[in-house]
């Protein structure tokens, strides 16, 4: 079923190290992203905690003003671009070609392609802060404050460290255009037979509909970076009222992408807890069909509501936006109800991948219902570009997605590498992370209902922001914290772990259909695919398997 | 399927009719008192998720709808929440539990109750929410007072217009009165209003993209440059003497903290006495063309010339000669505000000049200097509009 000639066992000259960088296998692959994706996720974290340390009191103590904008604009870089994305990108590769009984992805080369441009973009990224000061207009990077001169004035956007961030966007775009190619090709053509497409796993059609949005959405922003880079070097005005462009247009593309990139982000985290919540009741997924209808109605209407980021530029139709915004909280909605209503009447086992995903359900609720306050136009005159804001995005994407991934990553672990992680030091990592989260993020809905505008440096002492500031910061360094067991249990766990076997949680898909860590090109057989669930049809004699004791590998 | 599905249909189905019926029911209360007394219950309780007492007229009508939507997002909050957690210790799995639980694949009654009832939801918050924009958004055709407002980088300028006064006239009437806001002095400078008055707010950005933000109007708009963006708001009459913070909202470079300003608010009489005598004191615009008349002869060596366009001087190198006072003849060409700075080498400050707002032409009267290279700046401008002036 190989589509690509691949490179036969490695001979024995070769190292290790030369194995992992020449390699296209897929779960190689999508263990690196996670990798690198993690790394990039602790560089954001130490950027977030600059943030927190300096606003933590009253008063400029640590940072100039300069410097602030630079580590805010680079966490959200990093957060967004190298971390999230790339993470769900990662767990897509390793998983959705098990899931879906493939030997690997359909363009090995490509998807190799797609991964070794994110470390680039990361060292391009990394680079700007010593020559001459990263990129500091925000991760949103507005035009005109984003160009170079603003009229003849030298602008705050001067220097390379904006043209890095350009070239390093544009660079994780062709990564992420190329890896969705990979993945709709992957997920239409080299399904096993009998897994039709109201068969896949939930997290592969997420995967499927997340491709969709970046194959449509990221050459959108690709073009919006470019104009600005020719704005900026070659004395474009695509963007720059003062020679004639659009401050608005810029704003429109970016959101045009942006937006349903945050659907990007939180879809395959989605995917992830629909896997985990079913194998942890021991009940199928509750209304399956519907879920798939929800996911791709998000993905379209992801599409209709950029605008809700520009309500008070005076220049969108804002009812429209309006509209569109609110409908986005009803498959979100039959997506939480089906959640609970998988968990109902089940027989919940409280293992850590269980509890991340349950992290993920009541955090993402408060996500979502913070966000309903934004659609309400007039309300979010009042919210918009507060820490109010903060709060709704982090309670989205730290809430829901990293929590999601969190669980996929103990979900999962036991496959990628044979081993479990350890479910005491798991239980720490998620209470200490769940504290620290809510001690972080819950205050900045007071901040910003109060008047504290996102983005400064320093606020008066007599705003009266300075203890939910406090708390905040204190919040910041317990989740800190909670990382320290999670690398402490990976470290264990790598060294002495106990072995997984194939199929430690009685999973239902492919995946734990094959030994742990899967032999090259995943299967030496499959069990007959009947259901969403095959895995479990074998365990309980509703279909033939045969392959759940499969050999080593070779 | 292990155990009855039919059991476990019907009871899925039945518990999400009840769960939608309640929430149809907690909306609908909350729709129906939201008009009534209760609104300031929730004020008093959860005081810390509110946002401040509003002070305006439009900003009053935000805050109750942000009462409306709170509440629902409470009521949605309690059940969704209390439903995850009442599931977790209800359905734990213990000891013995090897048989599996019903097999539920779903359920098409509830399905339907779960996508109708939050579309109800939607709805209704999405035609409050349109209602108010409509009333907030109005803009009359004749307001009591126009302002406009310029943000810089990074510093606000209050232009008080005459009533005829429009935007995008290049014939339009100048304004009667400036009041520049110097950055950081968001405690001394100060956005004068009339409480009780119609003030229509238009807002004009020379550089990058800002945004006008009060708080307790509940209110901010972008300053977009290249748009002329305008909104109306009425100040409670009740609130006349009170003084009320703003600041920039949108990142607009590393002074972004600092653009703040007072809303000061007057009675009407008060804003009108303060507006004449602030007119009264205003200098002539200068005579366009020509420089400012100096009064007699000007002994001593010729003025230096120095220009400012587009937040940049013109000139960046200036001479001077040593040991007798000059002259800087000053033309600020923008409708920003500038002036000029001296400082000696060490960097403590000779001279500051008055700042003046554009287009005007000043002078500036500089002691006399030793010879020597001595940096010149903007006060208000002092990263960016920088130069040398050279003295021997």
């Amino acid at each position: 079923m190989a589509t690509t000639a691949l490179h036969p066992a490695a001979p024995a000259y070769r190292s290790t190290l030369y194995d992992w960088v020449t390699t296209t296998d897929h779960k190689k692959i999508g263990i690196m992203y996670v990798i690198n994706s993690f790394l990039f996720f602790f560089i954001g974290g130490l950027l977030a905690l600059g943030v927190r340390v300096e606003l933590a009191q009253p008063g400029l103590q640590f940072v100039t003003d300069q410097t602030y904008n630079e580590i805010f604009t680079m966490h959200a870089t990093f957060m967004i671009f190298l971390f999230v994305i790339p993470m769900l990108a990662g767990f897509g590769n390793y998983i959705v070609p098990l899931q879906i009984g493939a030997p690997d992805m359909a363009f090995p080369r490509i998807n190799a392609l797609s991964l070794w441009m994110l470390p680039l973009a990361g060292i391009l990224l990394l680079l700007s802060f010593v020559t001459g000061g990263a990129a500091a207009a925000g991760w949103t990077s507005y035009s005109p404050l984003a160009q170079d001169r603003v009229g003849q004035a030298v602008n705050a956007g001067a220097g390379t460290g904006q043209d890095l961030w350009i070239v390093a966007l544009v660079l994780i775009g062709t990564s992420s255009i190329l890896g969705a190619v990979n993945f709709l090709v992957t997920i239409f053509k080299m399904r096993a037979p009998g897994m039709t497409l109201f068969r896949m796993p939930i997290m592969t059609w997420t995967v499927l509909v997340t491709s969709v949005l970046v194959l449509m959405a990221t050459p959108v922003i690709t073009s919006a970076l470019i104009m600005l880079f020719i704005d900026r070097n070659y004395g474009g005005a695509f963007f720059d009222p003062a020679n004639g462009g659009d401050a608005i247009l810029y704003q429109n593309i970016f959101w045009f992408y942006s937006h349903p990139a945050v659907y990007v982000m939180i879809l395959p985290a989605m995917g992830m807890i629909s896997e985990i919540l079913p194998v942890f009741s021991r009940k199928p997924l509750f209304g399956y069909k519907a879920f798939v209808f929800a996911t791709a109605g998000i993905g379209a209407l992801g599409f209709s509501v950029w605008a809700h980021h520009m309500f008070t530029t005076g220049a969108v139709y804002l009812p429209f936006f309006s509209l569109m915004t609110f409908l986005i909280a009803i498959p979100t909605g039959v997506k939480m109800f089906n959640w609970i209503f998988t968990l109902w009447r089940g027989q919940l086992t409280l293992s850590t991948p269980l509890l991340f995903a349950l992290g993920f359900l009541s955090m993402f609720l408060i996500g979502g219902i913070n966000g309903a306050f934004s659609a309400s136009v007039p309300v979010d005159f009042a919210i918009h570009d507060t820490y109010w804001v903060v709060s709704h995005i982090h309670y989205v994407l730290f809430g829901g997605s990293v929590f999601g991934i969190m669980g996929g990553l103990y979900y999962w672990f036991p496959k990628m590498t044979g081993r479990m992680l350890g479910e005491g030091l798991g239980k720490i990592q998620f209470v200490l992370m769940f504290i620290g989260f809510n001690l972080t993020f819950f205050p900045m809905h007071e901040l910003g209902l109060s008047g504290m505008p996102r983005r400064i440096a320093d606020y008066a002492a007599t705003a009266g922001w300075n203890d939910l500031n406090l708390a905040a910061t204190v919040g910041g360094f317990v989740i800190a914290a909670s990382m320290l067991p999670l690398l402490w249990n990976i470290f264990v766990s790598l060294r002495s772990g106990k072995p997984a076997g194939d199929d430690p949680w009685e999973g239902n898909t492919l995946e734990w259909a094959t030994s742990s860590p899967p032999p090259p090109y995943n299967f030496d057989r499959l069990p007959e695919i009947r259901s969403e669930r095959p895995v479990f049809d074998v365990r309980h004699g509703q279909a033939q398997g045969g392959a759940v004791q499969l050999p080593a590998g070779h | 399927m292990a155990t009855s599905p039919r059991a476990g249909r019907s009871s899925v189905a039945l518990t999400a009719l009840i769960l939608g019926a309640v929430l149809l029911i907690s909306v609908a209360i909350v729709a129906v008192l939201s008009g009534g007394d209760l609104l300031g219950v929730p004020q008093r309780f959860v005081d810390s998720l509110y946002p401040p007492v509003a002070v305006t007229a439009q900003g009053e009508k935000i805050r109750e709808l942000y009462t409306i939507v709170f509440l629902i997002g409470v009521v949605v909050f309690f059940i969704v929440e209390g439903l995850i957690v009442w599931t977790v210790l209800r359905y734990r799995r213990r000891p013995g539990d090897d048989a599996l639980p019903p097999q539920t694949h779903g359920n098409a009654i509830a399905e339907i109750v779960w996508t109708v009832v939050p579309t109800i939801v939607v709805a209704f918050l999405f035609v409050v929410s349109w209602q108010t924009l409509n009333e907030i958004e109005t803009v009359s055709a004749e307001p009591d007072l126009k302002v406009r407002a310029v943000a810089g980088q990074f510093q606000w300028t209050f232009e008080y217009l005459p009533a005829d006064w429009t935007p995008d006239d290049p014939d339009a009437p100048a304004p009667l009165y400036t009041e520049f806001v110097p950055t950081r002095s968001g405690d001394s400078g100060g956005f004068v209003l009339p409480a009780g008055r119609s003030v229509q707010l238009y807002l004009h950005s020379p550089d990058v993209i800002h945004a006008f933000y009060v708080p307790q109007f509940l209110f901010k708009r972008d300053v977009v440059p290249g748009r002329t963006n305008v909104f109306e708001f009425d100040i409670n009459e009740a609130d006349a003497g009170q003084t009320f913070r703003g600041q920039c909202a949108e990142l607009c470079g590393a002074g972004h903290r600092i653009m703040l300003f007072d809303v000061h608010a007057l009675s009407g009489a008060e804003f009108d006495a303060w507006l004449e005598g602030k007119v009264a004191n205003a200098p002539p615009p200068a005579p366009s063309g020509e420089p400012e008349p100096s009064d007699g002869v000007t002994p001593g060596p010729a003025p230096l010339v120095l220009s400012a366009i587009n937040v940049l001087y013109e000139q960046t190198e200036l001479n001077a000669p040593a040991d007798v006072p000059f002259i800087i003849e000053f033309d600020n060409k923008e409708a920003v505000p500038h002036n000029v700075a001296i400082n000696d080498a060490s960097g403590a400050s000779i001279f500051v000049g008055e700042i003046v707002t554009g287009p005007i032409k000043t002078t500036y009267d500089i002691p006399a200097l030793a010879a020597g290279s001595y940096p010149f700046m903007c006060s208000v401008h002092p990263t960016t509009m920088v130069g040398t002036l050279t003295v021997n």
